[in-house]
């Protein structure tokens, strides 16, 4: 929901129940004045009345109009209080229901009582009180329209530089520029505004000293490795007629090639996460496809492996270097897990690139397939799928895993 | 080593500021019969670089006075013809291309092998120095690295491009034992994972041992149980 939107529908509600309570509270306000001023009429009319008596001892003439009319019965019981009441009749000329005002009480003339009531209609009033009411409501809604108008004018424009500054926060990524949003009239919007530049500018200062930090700290490794590996090829050369020191050193170069091989994937997986690599290159993923196969062609060989690929030759968007990493590391994958002799396929088209191989085991496990460090089995380092998959999203692509029919499959959809 | 080491010495700078690393690098090439001198930091270097020639520079890129690029820019201003090969521990991708763009002839990532580095070095000393005309002599075995091909007694040798790059690599590092990790790291890169047992490495020793035999050569190809292999040529 808007602010804007939020602010009016309260705003609206509140305007609406005051004014509904008020019109509430104003309709009897005025109902009570109105019966009063009526109240008093008829006692000044009775109070006329009274006084013609007394004066001439003898009962006034009556004349009846529409609004007013009195009627006098004779009556034998003298009421002590005069009685004031609204009673309803039925108007035949209108058809319809009213109300009307009744003062009665009793005056004697002539030792005779007389039983007097003077009636006062109320239509007039309930005209009166309706037209009233009928002029509350009709400014009551113009108050409400006019200021929604102004309320909408006003809050958009007020808000604008708020809304900017949205704008601009949603753009944001850690490895762009820091934001530097425009100074604004309005004090709250430009505290925002400060507190977002000095935030980013510390976060962007953040990031850069982490990423240097990571890849620092993932060179300074590489010299000591490299040392670990000079010394190990040195003694190789005293190793001869040893056959167990030969082992051993092999098995230290290994480990150090695994070590090195793990520093470099981290090292890509971070850069991966952090963005830091532009994939505008035009690459032909068919070629690069045909050149990895051509230099594992020994280690299809070698584990009989039969692959079988049917490829399209298209061009599209991507990091030279990162699809040669891509299509290495799914081979690699599918060949690892294949048993000898088994069969990998390779089905590449603009829209999908999908690897399978027979497996030598059952079905990965399809929810860790793709988190760091999960194995099948113990050679690799465990994240050559993280990679692949930090690949695909950097690319925009999406990537799935299925087992079916002894078969691991894995399909990169370059459209999703 | 090469005939040619014997009649001019050929010269290698390495610069680079682990002392470890520097003195492996230096007796390993020492032992292919180089002269290597050494620096270990960035004004060191670029005293050596403007007083001397050599044939080949070996430069690390992160010096802790300095970076090796500047370095390489120095040489290149000075219209030096020294070649440069880079050794960093920054296999970043950036680094490599500008290295290459700056004009050094050869990039190497941390941590690599020593006797890969001394493929490198011979085959830009080779590239600089005689314009492409090189012969090896290993034996009764020539190689003509030019024309990529190997004669035995002049007869011609039917070599696949793998046996050929093995038998370069085994002559380059001659009297040296190989591992089967350096020499599976040669032929075929390291982006790809080897399976344990290394079979096919030494399916094409195999092979090249056979083919060597079969033209009259001796039988120089060593194997160390299967770990790794020696040419031993005396």
């Amino acid at each position: 929901m808007k602010l804007f939107t939020k602010y009016n529908r309260i705003n609206i509600t509140a305007t609406i129940c005051i004014f509904l309570a008020g019109s509430v509270a104003f309709y009897f306000v005025l109902d009570y004045v109105l019966i009063r001023q009526l109240d008093a009429s008829l006692r000044s009319e009775k109070q006329e009345i009274t006084e013609y008596i007394q004066e001439h001892q003898q009962l006034p003439e009556i004349q009846n109009t529409k609004e007013q009319w009195i009627q006098i019965n004779k009556t034998d019981l003298p009421i002590e209080k005069p009685i004031l009441k609204t009673i309803p009749v039925y108007n035949k000329a209108e058809a319809e229901q009213e109300y009307i005002r009744q003062l009665s009480f009793t005056v004697s003339v002539n030792q005779q009582y007389y039983l007097v009531a003077v009636n006062k209609s109320e239509t007039e009033t309930e005209e009166l009180l309706k037209l009233i009411i009928l002029v509350t409501i009709s400014m009551v809604a113009m108050i409400l329209l006019f200021n929604y108008l102004i309320n909408r004018r006003l809050i958009n424009a007020i808000w604008k530089p708020f809304y900017n500054t949205i704008h601009n926060i949603k753009d944001y990524a850690a490895n762009k520029q820091a934001l530097s949003l425009s100074k604004e009239p309005i004090d709250e919007i430009n505290l925002l505004n400060e507190s977002l530049n000095s935030m980013t500018e510390q976060i962007h200062k953040d990031f850069y000293a982490l990423r240097s930090f990571t890849e620092n700290a993932s060179h300074e490794m590489q010299t000591p490795l490299a040392i670990i590996r000079s010394k190990v090829e040195s003694l190789y050369q005293l190793a001869e007629g040893k056959e167990i020191m030969m082992q051993q050193l092999l098995s230290i170069e290994d480990a150090c090639l695994k070590l090195s091989k793990l520093h470099q994937s981290l090292l890509l997986l971070t850069k991966l996460e952090n963005k830091q690599f532009v994939l505008k290159e035009s690459i032909h993923l068919k070629s690069i496809l045909e050149q990895k196969i051509e230099e594992r062609k020994e280690l299809f060989e070698s584990k009989k492996i039969d692959l079988q690929v049917n490829a399209t030759d298209f061009e599209m968007q991507l990091h030279q270097h990162l699809s040669e990493i891509l299509i290495s590391n799914l081979l690699n994958n599918a060949i690892r897990y294949t048993a000898l002799g088994g069969t990998i396929s390779i089905v590449l088209n603009p829209q999908t690139l999908t690897i399978s191989n027979t497996a030598i085991a059952g079905s990965l496990d399809t929810e860790k397939v793709f988190t760091r460090f999960y194995k099948a089995s113990e050679s690799g380092t465990g994240l050559g799928l993280s990679i692949i998959k930090e690949i695909c999203i950097a690319a925009g692509f999406s990537i799935a895993y299925r087992f079916e029919n002894e078969t691991h499959y894995f399909i990169i959809d370059f459209q999703a | 080593m090469w005939y040619f080491v014997k009649k001019r010495g050929l010269k290698l700078l390495i610069i680079e500021d682990e002392f470890s690393l520097r003195q492996s690098m230096v007796d390993f090439l020492t032992a292919s019969s180089y002269l290597c001198e050494s620096a270990s930091n960035f004004q060191d270097a670029l005293e050596k670089i403007e007083l001397y020639e050599y044939d080949c520079i070996i430069l690390d890129i992160m010096l802790p006075d300095g970076s090796g690029l500047n370095l390489l820019k120095s040489l290149k201003e000075n219209n030096k013809s020294d070649g440069v090969i880079i050794i960093s521990a920054k296999g970043a991708l950036d680094d490599k291309i500008r290295g290459i763009e700056m004009g050094a002839d050869d990039y190497l990532a941390k941590p690599f092998h020593l006797s890969e580095l001394a493929v490198r070095i011979a085959a830009i000393i080779r590239r600089k120095s005689f314009q492409g005309k090189s012969h090896m002599t290993l034996g009764n075995i020539i190689i003509d690295i030019q024309g990529k091909r190997v004669t035995v007694e002049n007869k011609e040798l039917d070599l696949t491009q793998k046996e050929y790059q093995l038998l370069l690599y085994l002559a380059i590092n001659k009297n040296r034992v190989l591992s089967k990790n350096a020499i599976a790291q040669h032929l075929w890169g390291d982006d790809m994972d080897f399976p344990d047992n290394y079979d096919f490495i030494y399916a094409h020793i195999k092979n090249l041992r056979k083919k060597l035999v079969a033209a009259g050569t001796e039988d120089c190809i060593r194997s160390i149980y299967g770990e790794g292999y020696k040419m031993q040529i005396t």
